[in-house]
C-alpha cells in the first residue's frame, strides 16, 4: 500500500492515539499528524517515538483559521492530504433542563461545528487530488439518545447526517465520507465508578467495553482502498447493542 | 497565451475533471454550463471546477456570486483567467 498521509484530530485521547498506531501498523511509512489542542503529552510521547512519520499539529477544531493553518502546514510539507478522521469530542452531561446554553452551545461546537469546519478545510485538496478519505467518529449516543445527554447526542446525531449528506455531494469525486458510532470505548473518557460499569456491562450483548484498537481497526478499514465502495454509512462497534 | 489555446486547455480541463461524455473539440465556447440547453453541469460540477480552475490557473472564485458570472461558458472562464493572469502581472 502506499504510504499516506493522514490528520487525526483529538490525537491526544486514547482512541486517537489507537487509531493513529493502527495507520503506523498499517505501513510504517505513512505520514501521520496529530491534532491537539491544549493538550499535548500523549500526542508528543507517540510524535518521540516515531519522530519521522507521527507529528502534532495544534488545531482547535471549532476555529475555521485554525484548520486552515493547519491543512496549509501539511500541503507546505506533503502537497496532500489523503485521509481525514474526525475523532475530536466531547461531552458535558446534563437533564436538559438543567442544562446551560453555554454547555448546549460548546458541545455542539466542539462536536459538530468541529467536523463541519474540518470538512470544509480539507475538500478543496480532496477535490484537487480527486480522492480521499473522510471518517467521523460520532457515537451511539446519536442512535439511542440517552437522557442527560441532549447536546452531545443531538451534536452527534447531526455528525451522521452530515455524513450522508457530504458522502453524496463528494461520491462522484472519489471522496467517501463514512461515519464510526462507537458504544463503551474502555478509554479515560469513559469516566465511570465502579457501580457505573457494572451497570453498562449489563446492557452490552458482549458484556464486555469495547477496546480502542477494536475501534480503530474499522477506521483503518474504512480509510483503505477495500473499502471504496463504501460511502455514507454508520458504522456500529458496540459489542451488540441495539 | 493566445486566447483559443486557453480556450480549448479549458475545454479539456472540462472534460477530464468532470469527465463529460463529449470531446473538448465538440465544445463550443459560447455555451451554456449549466442546464439542459447546454453542458448540463450541477453543483457538484461546479465545486470540482472552482477547484480546478485554482489548481491549474491560481484563479480564486470567492462566493456564489463571481462563480455564477465566470462559470457561464468557455468565453467567460478564459476572460476570468485572462483577467487574474492580468492583474497578477500588473499589466492592463
Amino acid at each position: 500500500m502506499n504510504p499516506r498521509v493522514i490528520l487525526i484530530t483529538g490525537a491526544n485521547g486514547g482512541l486517537g492515539q489507537a487509531i493513529a498506531r493502527s495507520f503506523l501498523q498499517e505501513s510504517p511509512d505513512n505520514q501521520i499528524w496529530l491534532g491537539i489542542h491544549a493538550r499535548l503529552d500523549n500526542a508528543g510521547k507517540l510524535a518521540g517515538e516515531y519522530p519521522d512519520h507521527c507529528r502534532p499539529i495544534e488545531l482547535d477544531v471549532t476555529r475555521p483559521d485554525s484548520w486552515k493553518a493547519a491543512v496549509a502546514e501539511i500541503l507546505a510539507r506533503h502537497k496532500r492530504l489523503d485521509v481525514l478522521v474526525n475523532n475530536a469530542g466531547n461531552h458535558q452531561d446534563a437533564l436538559l433542563a438543567a442544562m446551560s446554553l453555554n454547555s448546549w452551545q460548546n458541545i455542539l461546537a466542539l462536536n459538530l461545528d468541529g467536523v463541519f469546519h474540518g470538512c470544509q478545510a480539507v475538500l478543496p485538496t480532496m477535490i484537487g487530488q480527486r480522492h480521499g478519505r473522510i471518517i467521523n467518529i460520532a457515537s451511539l449516543s446519536a442512535l439511542l439518545a440517552p437522557a442527560g445527554q441532549a447536546n452531545y447526542a443531538a451534536a452527534k446525531a447531526g455528525v451522521l447526517a452530515l455524513t450522508q449528506s457530504l458522502a453524496k455531494e463528494v461520491a462522484r469525486i472519489g471522496i467517501t465520507v463514512n461515519a464510526i458510532c462507537p458504544g463503551y470505548v474502555d478509554t479515560a473518557a469513559l469516566a465511570m465508578n465502579e457501580m457505573e460499569r457494572k451497570q453498562a456491562l449489563e446492557k452490552i450483548p458482549m458484556r464486555r467495553f469495547g477496546q480502542p484498537c477494536e475501534v480503530a481497526a474499522a477506521v483503518r478499514f474504512l480509510a483503505c482502498g477495500d473499502a471504496s465502495y463504501i460511502t455514507g454509512s454508520t458504522l456500529k462497534i458496540d459489542g451488540g447493542i441495539f | 497565451m493566445s486566447n483559443p489555446e486557453l480556450k480549448l486547455q479549458i475545454k479539456r480541463l472540462l472534460v477530464e475533471n468532470l469527465m463529460l461524455q463529449t470531446t473538448p473539440e465538440e465544445i463550443a465556447d459560447d455555451i451554456s454550463m449549466f442546464g439542459p440547453g447546454g453542458l448540463g453541469l450541477d453543483s457538484v460540477d461546479a465545486l470540482q471546477l472552482v477547484v480546478a480552475l485554482d489548481k491549474n490557473y491560481g484563479l480564486k472564485i470567492s462566493d456564489a456570486e463571481a462563480a455564477r458570472g465566470i462559470l457561464q461558458n468557455v468565453n467567460t472562464i478564459a476572460a476570468a483567467i485572462e483577467q487574474n493572469l492580468s492583474d497578477k502581472s500588473g499589466t492592463r
